[in-house]
């Protein structure tokens, strides 16, 4: 095997996969405290990746773009969480479900008419230079991905790990009911968790663009390719769902290498239907069936 | 009252569809119709698996794609007639549709959604990558409608031809609705398990609405392909498949009509955006919208129509008191086969265990025909795990379950209800989207048989069936005393009034096995009476009769046999008398010294 063929698809894969990563953290830990699976996951990306190409365009400072697009990233999670799912809260699965559709329907929408069509671009977070690994050549911006993913997921298990909060997180995941038996507070962890997870999906829209440009039909993509990592994870654990993440952007830039760029989303997508179909059921039983993760 | 309703709204929609193209005969005006009447034939598929099934496949437009791809080559490339170009597309997109339903529908919920968008996703990159359906570019040129050779020229045919499929659509999904399949699917929407429990074959009907909206969809398809004269992989992209659910959300995804009126919201709302200059805010107002309908009112626009009709109605007539007076004579014996010599019901060394706990160990017992056997124990003694084996809920580790002579323990819940086993459940489960009489009709269904194609053609047949279920379902509830009920929904009605319901439910399907689990639960004194009647005159009917119960004193007076139940395992069986002497069943339940005192 031609090495360099192979580090030039690996590498930029594990950029994308890292976007994909991101995405399906914040899945799992929407579904861990709420039981629903948020179909507007990856407008999130999407929309934080346009507003701060937008702001800075319209000359706000670099830094300044990005720290407010991860602000509205949060309250866009929050404030879904409030407005939409909190009044559904005790009707059926669907019907939450269906709510979710609709926010990301909408999220599209005031991107598309605020921000316009034209895709929008970002420079690279130290410039515009590549490097080289052995000879495949990559952006600098590789790097910040990299590094600010890495950065991200830290932050996250430090979260679950050492914080009240964070422990409150991992309780309800695995027993929702004893939790809130327990005193946790299930309705604000809600908001927390909408928020930190609206933030992340648009930190990761933000250092992606740069390398891959962001416009506001781009979400669903990054939802599906998350989904797909989060549900490879079993839709149960951070971490799987991170690596799941990462496998997904592996598995395109070697479709796309190995066999054809065009066909890049049919592999992936059909990767994602034979698994959904292989393994679906075990997604409607067991624990994650009483989390609803699963449905 | 409900065929008034139909009649008015089917009247009404009639003559909107006349009506426009007279308003507003301008080239412009009807082609705007005829993209509505086009879309309306996909959002009413739409309806059928998601609106009354609850089933979250929102793929429509994948098989739009495939009707159109197949009108707009077979017209241009081999100069096929329109007609049989969309007839022939929608039986491929039915056969293709098959191919995958019964696999992709045992999914649920999200997972579901997900795995019908990635076939819509696939389909979109191949129609790009392929030749034969020219790539990215796609097929231009495609002739006008006709009908064998017939041209459809005129703006004006093309709107009739359109709206006549639409109205189709209507007609079919109508007919569904209010039929013996209808009700399975508002079932299956509400509880897989109580569908199960009447024997409702849940994957059948889900791949026959897939299959049926698929072909729905490829005709709006082939429309719209017609309409536009040109085909690419991005006519029925991902915003068109959400603007179909989206749009069949603010229409009212519960009833056909919303789904007809959703496509005169996408196509309305289109044109309303595009006079007033703010096209790109469809989007946000479609999404907005449904988010506010799902919040406010999931029935949708068709729903809010329907309650202000019903208001005007309901003025006429006071709302009728539910009252309980049994008419045992309502029902007649309902041993129609020849007894079986031996037991009607056989429990052979059944064993379950979840993880290192013996929930059920090695238990065995027989239930005579025409007995009242009662299962009784403290709690953790395993009665609701030996229950839920029975009726098929959960697999046995060991063991074997025999009905008359049969081992049932390795069928479906829904296959032993097949069988003449119905059940009721401990904490109600009903259908609380149909009425009382429909729940209660929901229960005939494993004595019914017209199929889906009778039932879209609404042959003589089944308006035959409709009514003798409907008749068979009053007698059932006149049996179990429930009057005045008929036409309201089960939360509406007390507790108690509720499990009669669901008696009533089980009763409708002639069980030769009646298995109730701890039916007194939750009941007051009186209600309590009242039940250990009902179930001595359900027993009378010959219907066999198997009691799970934690309350002893319900089951002395009612019971020929009782099986006690310890700790997983059986401790003794016998007749009542016998039982309620035996030490060691006092020492289960009042504890070891008082057993010793008894003693």
């Amino acid at each position: 095997m031609d090495l360099s063929l192979f580090l030039q698809l690996l590498l930029p894969g594990l950029t994308t996969g890292c976007v994909y990563a991101l995405v399906a953290l914040g899945y799992v830990l929407c579904a861990n405290v709420s039981g629903v699976v948020n179909f507007a996951q990856g407008e999130f990306v999407m929309f934080g990746g346009v507003l701060a190409s937008w702001l800075f365009l319209g000359g706000v400072p670099f830094w300044l773009a990005i720290l407010l697009a991860t602000l509205a990233g949060a309250a866009l999670g929050a404030l879904q969480e409030v407005v939409t799912l909190a009044p559904v809260r005790h009707r059926p699965q669907f019907i939450q479900i269906t709510t979710t559709v609709g926010v990301a329907v909408v999220i599209r929408g005031i991107t598309l008419i605020a921000f316009g069509k034209d895709p929008l671009s970002l420079p690279g977070f130290s410039g515009e230079g590549i490097f080289f690994v052995l000879d495949a050549v990559l952006p600098v911006q590789s790097l910040w991905v990299w590094g600010a993913t890495a950065a991200l997921l830290l932050a996250t298990f430090f979260f679950l790990r050492r914080t009240e909060t964070g422990r409150a997180v991992r309780a309800c995941s695995i027993n929702l009911q004893a939790a809130r038996l327990m005193g946790v507070n299930a309705e604000r962890l809600r908001i927390v968790v909408f928020a930190v997870s609206g933030a992340t999906g648009a930190l990761a829209g933000v250092i992606i663009t740069p390398i891959v440009l962001s416009s506001w039909d781009a979400g669903i993509a990054y939802g599906l390719k998350g989904f797909l990592g989060a549900i490879l994870g079993g839709f149960r654990s951070a971490s799987a769902a991170v690596f799941g993440g990462l496998g997904i952007g592996l598995l395109e830039a070697f479709g796309a290498g190995y066999i054809s760029s065009g066909w890049k989303d049919f592999i992936v997508y059909g990767v994602l239907l034979a698994y959904l179909l292989a393994r679906g059921g075990v997604f409607l039983r067991g624990r994650i069936a009483q989390t609803g993760a699963g449905h | 009252m409900a065929r008034h309703k139909t009649l008015i709204a089917t009247l009404v929609f009639l003559l909107a569809v006349i009506a426009y193209p007279i308003l507003l005969p301008d080239s412009y005006h009807l082609g705007v119709g005829i993209t509505a009447g086009a879309i309306a034939a996909s959002t009413v598929g739409v309806v059928l698996l998601l609106g009354l099934a609850h089933q979250l496949a929102i793929g429509q437009a994948a098989f739009s794609m495939i009707g159109g791809y197949a009108t707009a080559l077979l017209t241009v490339q081999h100069g096929v007639d329109p007609f049989i170009a969309m007839v022939a597309g929608a039986v491929l997109t039915m056969v293709l549709a098959y191919a995958i339903a019964a696999p992709i529908l045992k999914l649920r919920g999200f997972v579901l959604v997900m795995a019908t968008l990635a076939v819509h996703l696939m389909l979109i990159a191949a129609a790009s990558q392929v030749d034969f359906t020219g790539g990215p570019i796609g097929v231009t040129g495609v002739p006008k409608f006709a009908v064998f050779g017939l041209q459809v020229g005129s703006e004006l045919g093309f709107y009739c031809a359109a709206w006549l499929f639409a109205l189709i659509a209507v007609a079919i999904g109508l007919n569904i609705d209010r039929s013996r399949i209808g009700r399975a699917l508002r079932a299956i929407a509400e509880s897989e398990t109580a569908a199960g429990s009447v024997g409702i074959d849940i994957t059948r009907y889900k791949v026959q609405m897939f299959v049926i909206g698929a072909g729905m969809a490829s005709v709006s398809g082939s429309l719209l392909v017609h309409y536009l004269r040109a085909m690419d992989p991005n006519v029925f992209g991902f915003s068109y498949s959400l603007n179909l659910v989206t749009g069949t959300i603010i229409g009212g995804l519960l009833s056909v009509w919303g789904g007809a009126l959703g496509a005169v919201v996408i196509i309305g709302l289109r044109e309303l955006l595009r006079d007033l200059a703010i096209p790109l805010w469809e989007a946000v107002i479609m999404g907005g919208l449904t988010v506010l309908v799902l919040i406010v009112f999931p029935r949708g626009l068709a729903g809010f129509i329907g309650d202000l009709f019903d208001r005007l109605g309901a003025a006429a007539g006071p709302r009728r008191q539910v009252q309980v007076s049994p008419d045992f004579s309502a029902l007649t014996s309902m041993t129609d086969g020849a007894p079986n010599p031996g037991p009607l019901l056989e429990v052979a060394a059944a064993s379950r265990s979840f993880g290192n706990l013996r929930a059920v160990n090695a238990v065995s017992f027989a239930v005579q025909p025409g007995s009242i056997t009662a299962l009784i124990g403290p709690n953790g003694a395993g009665k609701t795990t030996m229950f839920n084996l029975i009726c098929g809920q959960l697999p046995l580790n060991g063991g074997q379950i025999r009905f008359a002579g049969r081992p049932i323990q390795a069928l479906p819940p829904r296959d032993i209800a097949m069988l003449g086993i119905g059940r009721t459940f401990q904490n109600l489960q009903l259908f609380d989207n149909m009425t009382v009489l429909e729940n209660v009709m929901c229960g005939r269904h494993r004595l019914t048989r017209t199929g889906i194609l009778a039932i879209t053609a609404r042959l003589p047949g089944v308006r035959r069936e409709e009514r003798a279920t409907t008749d068979a379902a009053r007698a059932c509830l006149r049996f179990v005393g429930l009057h005045g009920a008929d036409a309201m929904r089960p939360s509406e009605l007390a507790f108690g009034h509720q499990r009669l319901v669901e008696i009533a439910r089980a009763l409708a399907l002639r069980p030769r096995l009646l298995l109730m689990d701890e039916p007194a639960s939750g009941l007051n004194d009186s209600e309590t009476e009242a039940l250990a009647e009902l179930i001595l005159r359900i027993a009378a009917l010959g219907t066999t009769v198997l009691l799970v119960e934690h309350d002893m004193r319900i089951v002395m007076g009612l019971a020929d046999h009782v099986v006690v139940m310890d700790h997983g395992e059986k401790m003794t069986d016998g007749p009542v008398a016998q039982v309620r002497a035996d030490p060691r069943v006092i020492g289960a339940y009042l504890g070891q010294e008082d057993a010793a005192d008894a003693a």
